[in-house]
């Protein structure tokens, strides 16, 4: 009558017999996990916050003198973004089904897509910075909340294309089965929290 | 010359609506799934394809600050 | 997997019979330990040791208040002494302490586990606390910050480059309290033993489930503010500078927004010691067990609605200042509620006035005062006359002072003999506490009225209308501070020539109780099952599966292969 008693639905646990110790641990690890993405969204909600709250300073948006963004581009991006999560769910669908070859390619398609929104990104920030000298320190406090808030999320999205990477490598390598492979879901879980931040930034930082 | 700025309109509204729409998909073949992580997928799931949705709007101009309200 | 005994058990083969073999060499027992037991210890210790020297900064600023002109220090040295003394007491005493030391040795004993969910987590948690604190100190060598632990711009803005470096150790050790929060909330979640449900669980660790949650989202918050400042200092990213179209106002927003639930941080854990102190020598269960676990939980979410009372004095709309003032006063609903059921669990009871119990009886009286004037400050129209004054530091010390430390000293008294297997020397405890209880009152106690008389907190002179308290508080101080050196002295003492402890020398009920002092590593020779709560004195106890745990029966072979 273990309270840690074997969790249901654990794809991964219960696969070809039971595994004691390790549905016990992957609890853990899950709620671990998720937990720590709770925090990582209390992190972008107070700079969302703090976004918000200096927009509300009453002088229209974008403030004057600073031209607007590019919505058609950034929605492009965006596109590219979501792509890679939805390329990543499948991933991860392929290899609980044992399809590997399925798998390594849709990871692959991700990890491109990935570094695609970076280089995106990239270009945006050059063209701000260059053409509409629009910068983090020197536009005020649309310089600030943009270029933190956005680049915030670039950084966990570099931060996910590594760890994404190193996923592909040691799966190549064998450390996760069919039944065992709470990394890969970690990676999934991880990947699809940048996305959903960045359904937020979208909507916040160009579309209102 | 490629008229790039309406190239890259016709890539989001496509893409959105690509996207947006394996994302539902995706969404309604594992809706009965059980368990906690499976249950966050499938809200992160939800989200993408809203996000597939917004980005497809924005395409069409339909949203986005445009500049002095 | 592993059957070590012939005693009949369930091996579930999961956690529970997952041990690693004994850690060997000094350095991976005592320096590098995954072990929570040891962790807390060293939290404790290192928590101690910025006791000591934050306490010596606050003696500098009392001997500083003996003149009216000042002169023991710079003015300048003088801001940086507060201001050091703020955010050390709150971040690199009471938190660690209370979370990272207490909550780290005790709550696994308590639930029945053999470690916490994330023991390498937990090491790593440990290790930033110190270089945090270095961090912290160091920044008197550069100029220290200055503008209070709340160091509001724009003088946070203008000041040395200590307050950068304020702002990267506060940063790292709030990344060690997130880690901790979320890896205590996983533990308690999923590793009680067999037959513990939440409503079996003891209080401290209520408490401390309670604790986690702040931990892990209110910190965050900070670290985003924290983020900021350090951005605009370094890098002029205009937050908060209203020059550059940022607003003071939004670092207050989002440094109290963390800082109300930090003072919850602060306090939860000390009330769950309390839970546990009081029923031990009332030998009585203890009052209302779940008004005191839901009503924890309360104030733990409550606690996130209330941030505004902090800054009523800020310009803010009477209208934000109203629902803020209402959402305050509520929070004294659970509270008062936890105090009128500790009072129930002494009345009628047999009391042991041992030095711990002492500390939590004074608990009872100061924290009950502390929060009496924290009414007083929630209402808008008092907090506009005394907001700034001495009256509000009068206050955040009885509830800070004679509330989590007194609770953290009664929690060292009661857990000293489970930690090291010696109990300390009763006489110097309470000499310990009636220097430090009578020393304590005369330094604040006085400070409410000068507080109401008009003077300003933070001033490194004064005018001479308050001399006669300021000099009757600062006596009072180093009173006070005799105290705890005692204190000090009966701890080390007592870790070499204390009397041998055994299992349970104050026949308490609760899991850490039923096993050796200290503990194997290994915690528990088998997990317990639960039937009931601990604190019902008139059953026996609750639990089945203890009985080989005093023995001298082998523990648990370790379930790993090889060294680790």
């Amino acid at each position: 009558m273990a309270v840690a008693s074997l969790p249901h639905g654990a794809p991964d646990a219960h696969h070809g017999g039971v595994d004691q110790l390790y549905a016990e641990t992957r609890e853990l690890r899950l709620q671990g996990f998720l937990l720590f993405l709770v925090s990582d969204v209390v992190l972008f909600s107070s700079f969302i916050f703090a976004y918000l709250y200096m927009r509300s300073s009453g002088q229209g948006w974008p403030p004057p003198g600073i031209g607007r963004l590019d919505v058609a581009f950034a929605a492009l991006n965006s596109v590219v973004l979501f792509g890679s999560g939805a390329t990543m769910h499948y991933a991860l669908e392929n290899w609980k089904h044992g399809h590997f070859n399925r798998y390594a390619l849709l990871m692959v398609a991700t990890i491109i897509l990935g570094a695609a929104f970076l280089g995106g990104q990239g270009y945006e920030y050059t063209n701000l910075i260059y053409n509409e000298h629009v910068t983090w320190a020197g536009s005020g406090v649309f310089g600030a909340s943009f270029f933190t808030l956005t680049g915030m999320h670039g950084f966990h999205v570099f931060v996910g294309v590594w760890y994404l990477t190193i996923l592909l490598l040691q799966s190549v390598q064998g450390i996760y089965t069919k039944d065992k492979y709470f990394g890969l879901t970690a990676g999934t879980l991880y990947w699809h929290f940048v996305d959903v931040i960045w359904v937020v930034l979208f909507s916040i930082f160009y579309l209102i | 010359m490629i008229n790039f700025p309406m190239l890259e309109r016709v890539f989001a509204v496509v893409g959105g609506i690509i996207v947006g729409g394996v994302a539902a998909h995706a969404l309604r073949v594992d809706w009965k799934t059980p368990g906690l992580d499976n249950a966050i997928f499938k809200l992160m799931l939800a989200l993408l394809a809203l996000g597939g949705v917004i980005a497809m709007l924005a395409g069409l101009n339909v949203l986005g600050n445009f500049g002095k309200a | 997997m592993a059957t070590t005994t012939e005693h009949e058990h369930e091996h579930s083969g999961g956690i529970a019979d997952h041990i690693h073999p004994e850690p060997q060499g000094f350095i991976r027992r005592y320096v590098f330990s995954i072990d929570h037991k040891i962790i807390g210890i060293q939290y404790i210790i290192t928590g101690f040791v910025f006791l000591m020297l934050s306490g010596l900064l606050a003696e500098v600023i009392r001997t500083q208040l003996l003149h009216p002109t000042g002169g023991f220090v710079s003015n300048d040295t003088y801001n940086e002494v507060y201001s050091v003394h703020g955010s050390a007491m709150v971040w690199l005493v009471i938190i660690p302490l209370v979370t990272g030391g207490f909550g780290n040795f005790v709550m696994p004993l308590q639930i029945g586990a053999r470690d916490v969910a994330f023991p390498w987590l937990n090491m790593l948690s440990f290790w930033m606390f110190p270089l945090a604190g270095l961090m912290l100190f160091s920044s008197f060598l550069m100029g220290a910050p200055v503008a209070g632990w709340t160091e509001y711009p724009p003088m946070s803005l203008q000041a040395g480059p200590g307050t950068s470096m304020w702002c990267a150790a506060i940063f790292l050790i709030g990344v060690s309290s997130t880690l901790t929060g979320i890896n205590f909330l996983v533990t308690i979640l999923r590793m009680r033993a067999p037959g513990m449900t939440f409503t079996r669980m003891p209080l401290f660790v209520w408490a401390q489930l309670a604790t986690a949650p702040l931990s892990m989202v209110a910190t965050t918050a900070l670290a985003a503010a924290l983020a900021a400042l350090f951005m605009e200092r370094q890098f002029g990213v205009p937050f908060y500078d209203p020059t550059k179209g940022g607003s003071p106002l939004l670092w207050q927003h989002m440094f109290w927004f963390y800082s109300h639930p930090a003072v919850y941080i602060m306090v939860l854990p000390a009330f769950g010691v309390i839970s546990e102190v009081l029923p031990t020598f009332s030998r009585k269960p203890i009052f209302g067990y779940k008004l005191i676990a839901f009503s924890s939980v309360a104030i733990a979410l409550a606690g996130f609605m209330v941030w505004a009372h902090h800054m009523f004095t800020s310009g803010l709309a009477p209208y934000l200042q109203l629902p803020f003032m209402i959402l305050t006063f509520t929070i004294a609903i659970p509270t008062g509620v936890k105090i009128f059921s500790w009072v129930a669990t002494l009345w009628g009871g047999k009391i042991h006035f041992t030095s711990a119990m002492l500390f939590a009886v004074g608990f009872l009286a100061l924290f009950t005062l502390g929060g009496i004037t924290g009414i007083f400050l929630a209402a808008v129209p008092f907090d506009l006359h005394v907001h700034g004054t001495y009256f509000v530091v009068a206050h955040f010390h009885y509830v800070l002072v004679g509330g989590s430390l007194m609770g953290l000293f009664a929690g060292t008294y009661y857990w000293f003999p489970k930690m090291s297997g010696r109990m300390m020397n009763e006489t110097l405890g309470k000499l310990h506490f009636w220097l430090f209880f009578i020393g304590f009152n005369g330094t604040f106690l006085p400070q409410h009225w000068l507080g109401i008389l008009g003077m300003p907190r933070r001033v490194p002179v004064y005018d001479p209308q308050f001399t006669s308290w300021n000099q009757f508080s600062s006596y009072s101080s180093y009173l006070m501070t005799f105290g705890i050196l005692l204190f000090f002295i009966n701890l080390l003492m007592s870790i070499r020539t204390g009397k041998k402890a055994g299992a349970n020398p104050w026949g308490a009920r609760t899991l850490e109780w039923q096993i050796p002092s200290p503990p194997h590593y290994y915690n528990f020779k088998h997990i317990p099952t639960v039937y009931g709560l601990p604190y019902d004195f008139s059953y026996p106890l609750p639990y089945s599966g203890l009985d080989q745990e005093l023995t001298d029966a082998p523990g648990p072979a370790s379930t790993l292969a090889g060294a680790h």
